[in-house]
């Protein structure tokens, strides 16, 4: 490799060194400067989390080769806060609480300062066309346009400085009031370390070698080759798990990395460390694995046939889990509704999509005790684990949760923390390892997809007598949450109805898919999907208001749920009734609308979308400028 | 990841064409970067390592931009954003600052390059309807012998197939010679599943002139993309417009012709009535930008197209 001699001026200082030829402008940052502001969310030019300036232009530092900033003035998010100073801007962002996991935010910032520069005067309009290079995943975008728009009026001298102040908030009164977060400055300037700028000296680098099977037995696995590299410290298996290996928040089902065979495409099959992250990699491009194709399953209702291909011994049937709840006499309901509506509902896996791929980082210290640091939502669950796992008393193995840059359920598994301590335990070096976007995307939790069977019983006047429903979901090739997730599916199953007769089946299947798992709702979507939909449809076949079948059919003061539950309150008339009066309801069944629906074109309802915002100055007659 | 040996960045095409020379077979040329950085990842070309990148965006002639009366020229390597930047292009281009703001995102724009888009030949680049509503025709520059050999050809004839172009091994786009079309109004219209970063589903570069009165259309200028192989210029279209009155008849008269343009693998039928109703928007929004007389076009249809 011939090393670039890089010459440039970097936040206001003059910088000359070494570069791997291959570094993006964001790994030269990153790792040689360690200015680790700027995130990297996808490396694909997608998120806009590693956006700096470049000459004053703002460019994704990701897709820029570190060549191309030869002689150039480069600003990073560093730089605007330099003397320790929020800028308006980040103030701003402060101020009308835009951030929240974080990880988007440096870009954001870098994005807004470049919309403002470019027009102090945009409005909301134009500056959302200008951040559209950048996502965030947590906030819903609006405050971060509140906070663009707060600092341009201050920046302009339309609103005092004073707008980007504290709230005074007197002491203990914050109920109901904006109150500030105190690690949001941490956020906006960039200066909170995720587990992926986190560094240690002497640390090495992790890579994963992943299957490219669904289902298949691993006959031989040969390191000798990758161990032999130069720079390799270590390579592990599932050999190298000292204790008892399996790990998921219900059943311990799940190896480290795969054991005897693999059973999604992605899985962990070894894991390299090495003096730096492309030599991990062509480590792992040399081990070699020998692979027996077994037939996989990758549906859910063919996976509960008999003779389905088993994915895991213990469950011949491929049920990880069934919850079944009854209450009364659901075919006699049926028989007495004047009204039997039955109708199938699916929906579809869902990625996560932190703005955070999984990173971390793991040691042992002085005292022995291995430590992993990692944006884990699960630790205390994660240490009781890995103890068993790697054979140590509880003692010797601490967690670490480092600032969690979105987690959303995705990162309640324990999906690679393992593989860190392992090699931490080998090499007795620090390890650190950072998911692209992709592997994220290939090796974690995804919501679970599900088909619903659902049939509800009513009579004439709206009173629903009887409802049944059967819920298959793809639990993919490991447990994790689905346990959890079929149990939550089947409680609020029947929504918040008083339904004298009852009949719910979930099931949650292993199959050969990416393993489902912990997603906001937590199974509570699948089924009141199907539910509420289903009340749609029937409202609209008897002629009823939308509204007014759900408050025929509401749980009041002291209901008792389905499975047993004395309410002490339930607030679902309130909730139907704010619903009501903020969507600008028209009363009617859902038939007689249409056409003729007033509720549309005000002020309050999104526009089409365009683009073009900063032409509409000139808009008209521009060939005769 | 995309891993190199050597990262060169030549700074006359006499540099980079011996560079090539050199590294023959081992080479790869980059503008922007910001496909072929993408390019090398998992799911697609996965870990590639090339030993030689060649950036092509320091030499001088790649950078180039002369904006005549009937002729534009514009370097290979000049970034999308220049289009927003530099007025003098834009007027002569006028389709081209609208399909800049379309283009990726702001930062993405500021480094990606014309010439990277059409050498890419993307079915859905957003520039190359634009450069074939311009009658562009592709500078191309090879060494042979130690002495650079210029060729030209229609970019209509340069680009193939998606992916897929007339480029010879060892030659270099060095810029695109243009139309220059002052006086048109334009208009760039796309869709997608958002507004940035987003691949189109179909674009549609427009432009139109009309008389002193607004009420003519004395020339016009339409090609379409993401809906077939390559772009494709309507000039169908064009003939039934050119010296016609400007009227929403004849507007939704072009976008009503039996051309049979979606050759799309999927969304065909979603696909045709995009490309039905960007004609009709797309001329109406031109035809305002070119002066169209205020009663030429009435509420209801730029409401309807809106």
């Amino acid at each position: 490799m011939v090393d670039i001699r890089l010459n440039a001026t970097i936040n206001g200082r003059k910088v000359s060194r070494d570069a791997k030829p291959h570094l993006r402008l964001l790994d030269f940052l990153r790792d040689d400067l360690n200015l680790t502001g700027n995130k990297e969310g996808c490396g694909a030019g997608e998120c806009g989390t590693c956006s700096v300036f470049v000459d004053g232009m703002l460019v994704k530092s990701c897709l820029m080769p570190v060549a191309k900033a030869q002689g150039a003035t480069v600003d990073t998010i560093e730089s605007l806060a330099k003397s320790g100073e929020l800028s308006v801007l980040q103030k701003a962002f402060h101020k009308a609480g835009a951030s929240q996991c974080g990880y988007c935010i440096p870009g954001m910032v870098m994005a807004a300062t470049a919309a403002l520069r470019a027009n102090p005067f945009a409005d909301r309009e134009e500056i959302k066309e200008r951040l559209g290079g950048n996502i965030c995943r947590c906030t819903g975008y609006q405050k971060i346009f509140d906070a663009v728009e707060l600092a341009r009026d201050v920046q302009n001298g339309r609103l005092p400085a004073t707008a980007l102040l504290e709230t005074d908030t007197a002491d203990g009164d914050v109920i109901g009031k904006s109150v500030r977060r105190i690690d949001a400055p941490s956020k906006v300037s960039g200066r909170l370390k995720y587990a992926g700028d986190m560094i240690m000296p002497g640390m090495l680098h992790v890579q994963v070698l992943r299957s490219p099977h669904a289902h298949a037995r691993i006959v031989s696995i040969d390191t000798s080759a990758a161990l032999a590299m130069e720079g390799v410290e270590s390579v592990i298996t599932s050999a190298d798990v000292p204790g008892k290996d399996g790990f998921g928040v219900f059943v311990h089902d799940q190896p480290v990395m795969a054991h005897d065979k693999v059973r999604y495409v992605g899985e962990a099959v070894a894991a390299v460390a090495a003096e730096d992250a492309l030599t991990a990699k062509r480590a792992v491009a040399a081990i070699k694995v020998v692979y027996e194709q077994l037939t996989p399953v990758f549906d859910p209702d063919v996976a509960m046939r008999e003779g389905a291909a088993v994915v895991h011994d213990y469950a011949p049937d491929n049920i990880t889990k069934h919850i079944p709840i009854r209450v009364g006499d659901v075919e006699a309901g049926f028989a007495e509704s004047d009204l039997v509506i039955e109708e199938n509902y699916s929906t579809q896996a869902i990625e996560h999509a932190y703005l955070e791929p999984e990173a971390g980082l793991a040691y042992v210290d002085h005292d022995d005790v291995v430590t992993v640091v990692s944006p884990s939502q699960n630790i205390t669950h994660h240490r009781h684990m890995l103890a068993r796992i790697i054979a140590k008393p509880i003692s010797k193995v601490r967690f670490v949760m480092s600032p969690v840059g979105g987690g959303f359920g995705g990162k309640e598994d324990m999906i690679y923390q393992g593989m860190l301590a392992l090699l931490a335990m080998k090499t007795m070096r620090p390890v650190r390892l950072v998911y692209t976007r992709e592997e994220s995307i290939i090796s974690t939790a995804k919501r679970h997809p599900s088909r619903t069977n659902l049939r509800m019983g009513v009579m004439h006047d709206g009173r629903i007598k009887a409802l049944a429903m059967r819920m298959v979901c793809d639990g993919g090739a490991y447990g994790l949450s689905t346990e959890g997730v079929m149990r939550k599916a089947a409680i609020l199953a029947a929504g918040p109805y008083s339904i004298p007769n009852v009949r719910i089946d979930t099931y949650g299947i292993y199959t050969n898919n990416t393993p489902s798992g912990a997603f906001r709702s937590f199974g509570a979507l699948q089924t009141q999907f199907a539910t509420e939909s289903h009340l749609d449809i029937i409202a609209e076949r008897l002629g009823l208001d939308p509204f007014e079948i759900r408050r025929i059919n509401a749980m009041r003061d002291g209901a008792t749920t389905h499975t047993k539950q004395t309410l002490g309150s339930v607030s679902l008339m309130r909730a139907l009734e704010a619903a009501e009066q903020a969507s600008g309801w028209e009363a009617g069944a859902p038939a007689v609308r249409g056409e003729t629906r007033g509720d549309l074109g005000h002020d309050d309802v999104r526009p089409s979308v365009t683009l073009g915002t900063r032409f509409a100055a000139g808009d008209t007659q521009e060939a005769a400028e | 990841m995309l891993i190199c040996d050597e990262y060169l960045t030549p700074t006359s095409l006499a540099e980079a064409f011996a560079a090539m020379e050199k590294n023959r077979g081992r080479y790869r040329v980059v503008a922007g970067c910001t496909d072929t950085l993408p390019w090398a990842r998992e799911g697609r070309a996965g870990d590639v390592e090339i030993p030689a990148l060649i950036d092509v965006t320091k030499i001088p002639e790649l950078n180039e931009r002369q904006v005549g009366d009937r002729r534009v020229r514009i370097g290979a390597a000049t970034p999308i954003q220049r289009f927003l930047d530099d007025a003098a292009l834009g007027r002569a281009m006028p389709a081209m600052p609208r399909c800049a703001v379309w283009f990726a995102d702001d930062q993405i724009r500021a480094q990606a390059t014309l010439g990277g888009n059409v050498v890419n030949a993307s079915p859905a680049a957003d520039a190359t309807p634009c450069l074939e509503a311009h009658d562009a025709v592709v500078e191309l520059a090879s060494a042979q012998n130690g002495k650079i050999v210029k060729r030209s050809m229609p970019l209509r004839d340069f680009i193939t197939g998606p992916g897929k172009t007339q480029l010879a091994e060892g030659e270099l786009v060095t810029g695109f010679e243009c139309d220059a079309l002052a006086g048109f109004g334009g208009s760039f219209e796309k869709v997608g599943h958002r507004r940035s970063l987003v691949i189109s589903v179909v674009c549609l570069a427009v432009m139109v002139k009309l008389d002193r009165d607004g009420r003519v259309i004395e020339d016009t200028r339409l090609a379409i993309a993401g809906i077939r192989p390559v772009p494709r210029r309507l000039r169908e279209i064009e003939d039934l417009l050119r010296g016609k009155k400007l009227t929403g008849a004849l507007l939704e008269e072009a976008a009503d012709m039996p051309l049979d343009l979606v050759q799309s693998r999927s969304r065909q039928e979603y696909r045709r009535d995009v490309v039905r109703g960007f004609l009709v928007r797309g001329l109406i929004a031109a035809s305002r930008r070119a002066g169209a007389s205020p009663d030429a076009l009435t509420q209801e249809l730029e409401a309807a197209y809106g």
